[in-house]
């Protein structure tokens, strides 16, 4: 009866139009004030303590690093990426742009911001080369939900610290079903593509790949980062998020220079020749490999003894300049002998490009754009965190009147098993998706579902995956989708427009969802494999 | 009288904030916005240098984890008012949009009413008992009781001139740590009143973004809408 009244008013609230986190806060608070002996003051603080959740910091830097990834050229970097690898299909440049959504995703981690970034150039792209905008947009509109689901993930993150398990392990769980969600998609694409005869790019050779994966590379560098340092053992994951946000931002201002002060300031000029470039790129490949391999080794070798660092330098240290060398002599002429003449013209360069990036560090960390980007950032911090502290603040609520085994005892009672309480999971959902901030009702119905889950024996990380691909599904149905609002608002098209062009995606994904609920493999293979596998405590 | 000091500082601060707002808007919204910023910037940092001293140079300071998790709380409680003057907290609109405007204006004005309750039984719920429910205490009583014990945080020491200037202990107060949450939400009631008149008298709409992207959307209203 109690639990009625609880879930009632925080239903009334919303749909008052009250804030989602002051709905949850107010009917916790109401119903302490009224039915429960609690003092306030506890209330009060536990609104304090969540910021004391070491778990929780990480979500501000994944913001913020996603926010300095969204800016400017990082999304056409990928699309280029995309197109020189799957292009040359039928359909190929749909497909681009699907890949170009997950790579975007694993940068980002915000479903809208892929949908913007990539579809603002992707759907153009598409329509230039022939297939309607009903398709493009029906495709950005899905893929663009990977983002929740391609690590790193901030619904992850919550979903990690709510019921306590390791967010390491909920990262690499997304990996497998993020890549097959992202096949299944392209394979719908190339379908559809047979048979409506959807062009196909042309094959631009290995060359254009690796010229675009070297654009891209800072980029993606930024997931071996975090991946890297949290399964390297280096880093917990709120360290290698606080290093993927500084990294972010120094990506963005100085190498990218898509935004900030060096925005005007390419690294090499047209004065500097052709000598000059090929000098200077000799010179960087060398140092970027270099670090980039030292960087890689510290997480393999962290804890071993096998190697030390001076080891792992030298190493570093031949095997780049071999591979610099290499590229001026193959770029270059005059073979080795003329190696000193271009290093010579590079390094005056590269010393130029860091004297100006040190003499506008100082700018550039002060700057209006970078204060509007981390203003962004913040912003949606805030948001999400008010969010998040009052449903932490609700599900204690719960548990606190013994809500959740209520619940576990009526369901078990009624004869549930794990194959339809996973049905009733779906459905509950993807109704909650309709209207609810994924994170937020996360918090919720993870609490209540969570021991019935381990009552029926299923893998915590498994739930887990479920509940995000149905936060995802939720992005793309009515009336609530947070992808169709956003996807709606750049092409200028109608909801009801963009639902249509969406639908046979969704049911892509629909096919999708099934398969991740009933085959918990796609979801517990990878962590098990590589973190060994998972103890359930209760 | 006295036990109420803290309430009438609560109520003085929020006066300032009122008035020095009705005459300069913009450094107001400028020191706010610099703030969270401010918090942001210092998380970051110190989380970022905390990384690099740890496995760069085998060193690191021994606050560092309860600083930056302190200052996520600040963020947070400040950021709960900043989120109402500025609209940005999520909702559910749709029954709101299905209303006829007169109705609506009501019904919105409720929704920053619940904010001003929100915030105004966690401060002090002692009110309450006028109305007949029996509670009481809250964030104030909470942090007065910190006051007068005056104990110190776990690791957070006050730098070595500010003990010798102030004659303090080294340890920072406990109470100051936790001053943010009276005033977040002495802050968070204010700014829920100030929308509900604002709902009231038609110079606002309602309190909520119908969702998280709306500004990012309205920045790229549009982008492809010549094709066709």
């Amino acid at each position: 009866m109690e639990a009625l009244i609880l879930f009632g008013l925080v239903l009334g609230l919303l749909f008052l139009g009250v804030p989602v986190g002051l709905s949850l806060g107010l009917s916790s608070i109401l119903f302490i004030a009224l039915f429960s002996n609690d003092s306030l003051s506890s209330v009060a603080i536990s609104l304090f303590g969540v910021g004391q959740h070491y778990t929780l910091l990480a979500i501000p830097f994944f913001i913020l690093a996603s926010a300095y990834m969204s800016t400017g050229g990082v999304a056409k970097r990928l699309i280029r990426f995309a197109i020189a690898a799957v292009g040359h299909f039928r359909g190929g440049l749909a497909m681009s742009s699907v890949l170009a959504c997950m790579l975007f995703a694993a940068l980002s981690g915000s479903s809208p911001a892929t949908v913007v970034a990539i579809g603002t150039i992707a759907i153009a792209g598409m329509r230039q080369m022939g297939y309607s905008k009903d398709f493009a947009a029906g495709i950005i509109a899905n893929a663009g939900t990977l983002g929740i689901l391609i690590p790193p993930s901030i619904v992850m993150v919550v979903y990690a610290a709510s019921v306590d398990v390791s967010v390491g392990r909920m990262f690499l769980a997304g990996v497998i079903p993020g890549i097959l969600a992202g096949l299944m998609l392209m394979l719908a694409i190339y379908i559809v593509a047979r048979i409506k005869n959807l062009p196909a790019g042309e094959w631009k050779g290995f060359g254009e790949l690796a010229a675009g994966g070297k654009e891209a590379f800072w980029g993606l560098f930024l997931v071996v980062i975090i991946m890297g340092g949290i399964y390297g053992g280096v880093f917990t994951p709120t360290e290698a998020a606080a290093v993927a946000a500084v990294y972010s931002a120094f990506i963005a201002v100085f190498i990218y220079r898509d935004m900030g002060p060096l925005k005007e300031t390419p690294w090499v000029t047209a004065e500097d020749g052709i000598e000059g470039r090929i000098g200077f790129n000799g010179v960087v490949y060398f140092l970027s490999f270099w670090m980039v391999f030292m960087i890689i080794s510290f997480f393999i070798f962290a804890d071993s003894d096998s190697m030390t660092f001076g080891q792992r330098a030298l190493i570093g240290l031949i095997l780049g300049a071999a591979l610099g060398g290499w590229y001026m002599t193959w770029r270059g002429e005059g073979g080795v002998a003329a190696l000193p003449k271009y290093i010579g013209r590079g390094v005056p360069i590269l010393i130029r490009n860091l004297a100006t990036m040190g003499r506008m560090f100082f700018p550039a960390l002060m700057g209006k754009e970078s204060r509007n980007v981390t203003m962004d950032a913040t912003r949606t911090t805030v948001m999400l965190m008010f969010i998040i502290a009052n449903a932490l603040l609700f599900a204690h609520t719960l548990s606190a009147e013994r809500i959740p085994q209520l619940i576990t005892e009526w369901m078990l009672s009624v004869g549930f098993n794990w194959f339809t309480f996973l049905i009733l999971l779906n459905v509950i959902l993807l109704i909650g998706g309709q209207f609810m901030e994924p994170s937020g009702l996360l918090l919720i119905v993870a609490p209540v579902v969570f021991p019935i889950a381990m009552e029926l024996g299923i893998d915590p990380i498994h739930l887990g995956i479920i509940m995000v691909v149905n936060m995802e599904i939720g992005m793309i149905t009515p009336p609530i989708g947070l992808n169709l609002f956003v996807t709606s608002g750049i092409t200028g098209m109608s909801l009801a427009r963009v639902v249509k062009a969406a639908a046979p995606f969704v049911g892509v994904l629909f096919i999708f969802l099934i398969l991740v609920t009933y085959v918990p493999w796609i979801s517990t293979a990878l962590p098990t494999a590589i973190m060994g596998p998972e103890i359930v405590t209760q | 009288m006295m036990a109420y000091w803290p309430h009438l500082l609560l109520l003085g601060l929020v006066a300032v904030l009122f008035v020095w707002e009705r005459f300069k808007p913009q450094a107001v919204a400028q020191l706010e916005e610099s703030c969270l910023i401010g918090l942001m910037f210092l998380i970051t940092a110190v989380s970022f240098g905390q990384v690099v001293a740890r496995y760069g140079f085998n060193t690191g300071w021994s606050a560092a984890l309860e600083f930056t998790t302190l200052a996520f709380s600040w963020l947070i409680l400040l950021g709960m008012s900043y989120g109402i003057r500025a609209g940005t907290h999520l909702g559910v609109d749709i029954l709101l949009k299905a209303l006829p405007a007169p109705v609506m204006r009501y019904v919105a004005a409720f929704g920053a009413f619940a904010g001003l309750l929100y915030g105004l039984i966690l401060l002090d719920a002692s009110w309450m008992s006028y109305l007949g429910v029996d509670t009481r205490s809250g964030a104030i009583e909470y942090w007065q009781k910190m006051y007068k014990i005056n104990i110190g945080t776990e690791e957070l020491r006050w730098p070595v001139w500010v003990q010798e200037t102030f004659d303090v202990k080294d340890r920072v107060q406990r109470w100051l740590v936790l001053i943010m949450l009276p005033v977040g939400l002495a802050l968070l009631s204010f700014r829920s009143l100030q929308a509900m008149i604002q709902i009231l008298t038609g110079q606002r709409d309602m309190v909520i973004a119908s969702h998280e992207a709306e500004e990012l959307v309205e920045e790229n209203k549009g982008a492809l809408k010549e094709l066709d």
